[in-house]
């Protein structure tokens, strides 16, 4: 797993689309992150880490239907892959061994 | 409701968001902004829109990979289709390959040629510091060029000036007759040099020592090639050459035999030591031998010929600087630039650079128009599949990709066209060398810059000739493209331009070729006032001029000898030039004029015309001794007005003490080559037999046994001489060598420019045509007859060509002009070769498109409309 690197934000994005089961496309996602962690992004870098994270091989897309509202074209809509599972759990698994530290840290301190 | 975002912001977008990934990107942006409306006033929903599309410069280089995409499978189908194009229009490809593979042979010939001409003289090391020593001689109004100078002046420059290291001298012996035990050979081309001949020119010595050559006076450099001839297998060196019984040579070294590519040829060559006599050491006057100077690297040879004036001077007096003037020629001039200089004696396959320009200049139009055409038929064929596009871009190819496959079509047809073209040279370069007497090698080309050059000029051209189509192709609308609608309205104007480029280049070509060719059959052709048929030249040397009565009388006996008679010069040659005295009124005049000695029945033999007074005879013991004068017409008006004044006018020359007299007025008989025009000459005997050569004229009907007689009574008389003769119209012949090796070399390229546009031409047509096949099916129903049809069809092609004559025309006749005014004898440019050419390139024009107009006019209407 060496020389694979999530950003803060890609990782956000990353969990964003595994936390949704269906319709997760960029207009999607940019609410979801919005409204789960109220951090509020432009639709531009969202874009961005989608458009990386498939590069990667951690997203896989397809195209969906398309709507009137969005000028006749198709949503792109993304699913994680495997291997962006694995991708998350590792970096998750790297901040717990730092967590796992930090109770004993603590208690030698008071 | 649906709102609208702003239009340009939405454009902006799609130039900056790559176009694969434009769909998404637009529809989120679109959704972004549509819920906006919902909540916001249009303008904040519109400025956030806005807002958003600057963001996402972020996103400029952004590329989506498609996963299955494998741009190897593309490539490989696009190179299919192509192949299957190719195979479905045989006779488009065919032409198109053709005429584009004959406009690259042509051109990588003439570049082979042209390198080689460039690199004469190209093997020696020093060749940046070699330089000839050249004069300019003036007599009178007459100023001439000349290879020659005298004979102590390179010793002298070595002396006098520092900037110059080295010099050597080249005085050819010519033929000489060399024995061996009891076998006689000749040697073709033997030279005196100095000593530092070696040190200067890189002839590769194979055996002995060049320094032991110099040595001893009698020593003797061969060549290879006569070594071989001479000994055979044994060891030359050392072994003793006689060249008569007071000189014998010893074999001291063995060079490699001369290159092609050197304007200095020779057989063998003899230490100048033996004639550096004090007499010739002070001979400041007579120009004989070639000089060569090696000169300080970087020296400013302006500032060093400056000096040569007072050089001049030094050695001899201040009216030398009247008659000569001193130049240095560099070493890489002499092969190409010799053409203004005359006496160039030892100048091997002396060519013009301007004829090497001219070379070059068609080689680029006939690539040009090679290229123009091939451009042309790829734009007019992709016309045909405007569906194959459509259904490509229905099914979600990109742009690029549309374009991506025209180019390589146009990469493959090119390079299919290289490849042929690489055949066709390897084919023809052999009977191309015979034709223009040169050793060209196409391994030339291995060279990397070689290489790099010729696939990066066929990469531009696969470049440029795909690039059209690709451009007009990849930005064809779907719906059109699958309607089938063609593209003619939208690039004829662009192919007529490039038709009439054609034509124009192919008319210049044409009219210039026919005028070259015909200067020189008028120059070959013309009446040179004297008869040169059936005149044959044997060269004589000291032995046999010693019995030269003997070998007259003996020749005239014979059977098929009409007459005999001898020169101390070739007609033909620029004739030497020398100092003369005449007396008018009380006053003797020095002038200077042309001259040649000739036996007393020359006038006769050549039956050149007497205009005045009588010709040199036999019954006058002055005319025997060489008293007697004929002058031709330009130097008799020099004399006087009055013709018969000028007979019985004293006349002086050379070194005999009484003066002699004018008996008699030539008409002025051309006698030398054509370029120059016919300039004051004298004519008069020499009491000692010293010819230079024997002309026999023989009777006409059977020229061979006229020549055996002609051999056998020489074998009787000078056993030792091996028997050589020369036709004078074979002399003739070699005179204009260099003009009809380029008249071979312009017509061959004249013939492919025309070729190669009428293929053209001939593609093109059939595109034409069938684009208005429904037109002229229509035109036959409402009644209109075949020949209006075929009227109607060769409309166009008739006002191209038109256009086309009307550009080039002018431009070829000012370029003509020119090139004729260097002859002083020339043929008028009438404007009947222009009006012939350009109605043979029209009706040429009008018959390649005849098959398909034909073809077209006879069909049935019915069968072109029903599809409608």
């Amino acid at each position: 797993m060496k020389g694979i690197h999530l950003g803060e934000f890609e990782e956000l994005v990353l969990l964003a689309v595994a936390s949704m089961k269906t319709d997760a496309y960029a207009v999607s996602i940019k609410n979801e992150i919005e409204e789960k962690v109220d951090r509020k992004s432009n639709i531009s870098a969202i874009h961005t880490a989608l458009y990386r994270l498939e590069d990667k091989g951690f997203l896989d897309s397809y195209l969906g239907e398309a709507t009137a509202k969005r000028g006749g074209k198709g949503k792109r809509l993304f699913k994680v892959t495997a291997y962006g599972y694995q991708a998350l759990k590792e970096a998750q698994d790297k901040r717990k061994v730092f967590w796992e530290l930090i109770p004993q840290l603590s208690i030698q301190g008071i | 409701m649906i709102h609208h975002p702003p239009k340009v912001m939405r454009y902006l977008l799609k130039s900056i968001i790559s176009e694969e990934l434009f769909d998404d990107i637009d529809g989120d942006l679109m959704e972004v902004f549509q819920d906006r409306t919902e909540t916001l006033s249009l303008a904040k929903a519109r400025a956030l829109y806005a807002k958003d599309v600057l963001f996402s410069v972020r996103n400029i280089g952004l590329r989506r990979k498609l996963k299955y995409f494998n741009p190897l499978v593309m490539y490989k189908n696009y190179l299919k289709i192509s192949f299957r194009n190719l195979l479905n229009h045989k006779v488009y490809s065919l032409i198109n390959i053709a005429g584009l593979a004959l406009g690259m042979a042509a051109c990588l010939l003439i570049i082979l040629f042209v390198q080689n001409e460039k690199n004469f003289d190209g093997f020696h090391e020093k060749k940046e510091v070699i330089y000839r020593l050249d004069e300019v001689q003036t007599f009178g109004d007459i100023s001439q060029k000349v290879a020659l100078s005298m004979f102590p002046m390179g010793p002298s420059m070595l002396n006098d000036f520092p900037e110059v290291v080295n010099f050597t001298r080249f005085w050819s012996r010519n033929k000489l007759l060399l024995e061996r035990g009891d076998k006689r050979y000749y040697l073709d081309q033997t030279v005196r040099v100095d000593t530092s001949f070696f040190d200067i020119f890189d002839f590769k010595i194979i055996r002995g020592n060049p320094e032991e050559f110099f040595s001893d006076g009698f020593n003797l450099v061969l060549t290879e090639s006569v070594a071989q001839r001479v000994f055979g297998d044994e060891d030359p060196i050392g072994e003793v050459m006689k060249f008569s019984d007071e000189e014998q040579f010893i074999v001291a070294a063995v060079i490699e035999d001369i290159p092609d590519e050197s304007h200095l040829q020779f057989e063998a060559l003899i230490p100048m030591t033996l004639w550096d006599s004090e007499g010739r050491q002070n001979n400041w006057g007579s120009n004989f031998v070639n000089t060569y100077l090696q000169l300080v690297p970087n020296t400013d040879v302006e500032a060093l010929e400056a000096k040569f004036d007072d050089f001049l001077v030094k050695y001899t007096d201040e009216g030398i600087l009247e008659a000569y003037e001193l130049f240095l020629q560099p070493l890489s001039d002499v092969h190409l630039g010799s053409m203004d200089i005359t006496h160039d004696y030892q100048n091997y396959k002396k060519f013009s650079e301007s004829s090497v320009k001219i070379f070059l200049l068609l080689a680029f139009f006939v690539l040009l128009i090679a290229s123009v055409n091939f451009m042309n038929l790829s734009t007019a064929a992709v016309a045909n599949r405007s569906k194959e596009v459509g259904v490509r871009k229905s099914i979600g190819a990109y742009k690029g990709q549309i374009s991506a496959q025209f180019i390589v079509q146009s990469f493959l047809l090119t390079f299919l066209a290289l490849a042929v073209a690489i055949v066709i040279c390897l084919v023809s370069v052999e009977s191309l060398n015979q034709m223009i007497d040169r050793e060209l090698s196409f391994s030339y080309f291995l060279t990397p810059t070689w290489l790099a050059i010729i696939f990066g000029t066929t990469l531009l051209i696969a470049l440029l000739s795909g690039f059209y189509p690709a451009l007009v192709m990849s930005n064809f609308n779907v719906i059109s493209a699958l309607k089938g609608e063609s593209l003619k309205n939208r690039n004829s104007g662009f192919r007529n331009i490039l038709v009439v480029l054609q034509y124009a280049i192919a008319i210049a070509v044409i009219i210039g070729t026919s005028v070259v060719v015909r200067q020189l059959n008028y120059m070959q052709t013309m009446d040179l006032g004297f008869n040169r048929d059936r005149v044959i030249s044997l060269p004589m040397y000291f032995d046999t001029n010693q019995q030269y009565d003997l070998l007259k009388s003996e020749l005239e006996s014979q059977s098929n000898v009409l007459s005999v008679t001898a020169t101390t010069q070739r007609l033909g040659n620029n004739l030497h030039q020398a100092g003369m005295k005449y007396r008018a009124d009380t006053a003797l005049i020095e002038g200077v004029s042309s001259f040649v000695q000739v036996d007393l029945n020359f006038i006769d033999v050549y039956d050149i015309q007497i205009l005045e007074g009588r010709s040199l005879s036999e019954e006058y013991e002055l005319d025997k001794q060489g008293n007697s004068f004929m002058v031709n017409q330009a130097l008799a008006k020099m004399i006087s007005q009055d013709a018969e004044e000028v007979i019985g006018t004293k006349f002086h020359f050379g070194g005999a003490d009484t003066l002699g007299t004018i008996v008699g007025i030539l008409e002025d008989f051309k006698y030398n080559k054509l370029t120059n025009s016919v300039e004051p000459l004298f004519i008069n005997t020499q009491p000692n037999n010293n010819w230079s050569e024997v002309n026999v004229k023989i009777r006409g009907g059977d020229i061979t046994s006229a020549i055996e007689e002609v051999e056998s009574v020489w074998q009787n008389l000078f056993p030792r001489r091996p028997f050589e003769y020369k036709f004078l119209d074979e002399h003739f012949e070699e005179l204009y060598k260099s003009e009809q090796q380029l008249v071979k070399v312009i017509s061959i390229l004249a013939a492919l420019a025309i070729i190669i546009a009428s293929l053209g031409l001939f593609g093109l047509s059939s595109f034409m045509v069938r684009q208005r096949m429904k037109e002229m099916g229509i035109r036959k129903v409402l009644g209109a007859s075949v020949i209006q049809v075929l009227v109607i069809l060769s409309k166009q092609i008739s006002l191209l060509v038109l256009i086309a004559f009307v550009i080039s025309a002018p431009l070829t006749y000012y370029l003509l002009q020119d090139w004729l005014d260097g002859y002083a004898f020339s043929v008028s440019l009438g404007v009947g070769i222009f009006i012939l050419v350009g109605g043979l390139s029209w009706l040429s024009a009008l018959l390649t498109v005849s098959g398909h107009s034909l073809k077209v006019a006879l069909l049935n209407p019915v069968k072109v409309l029903k599809t409608e």
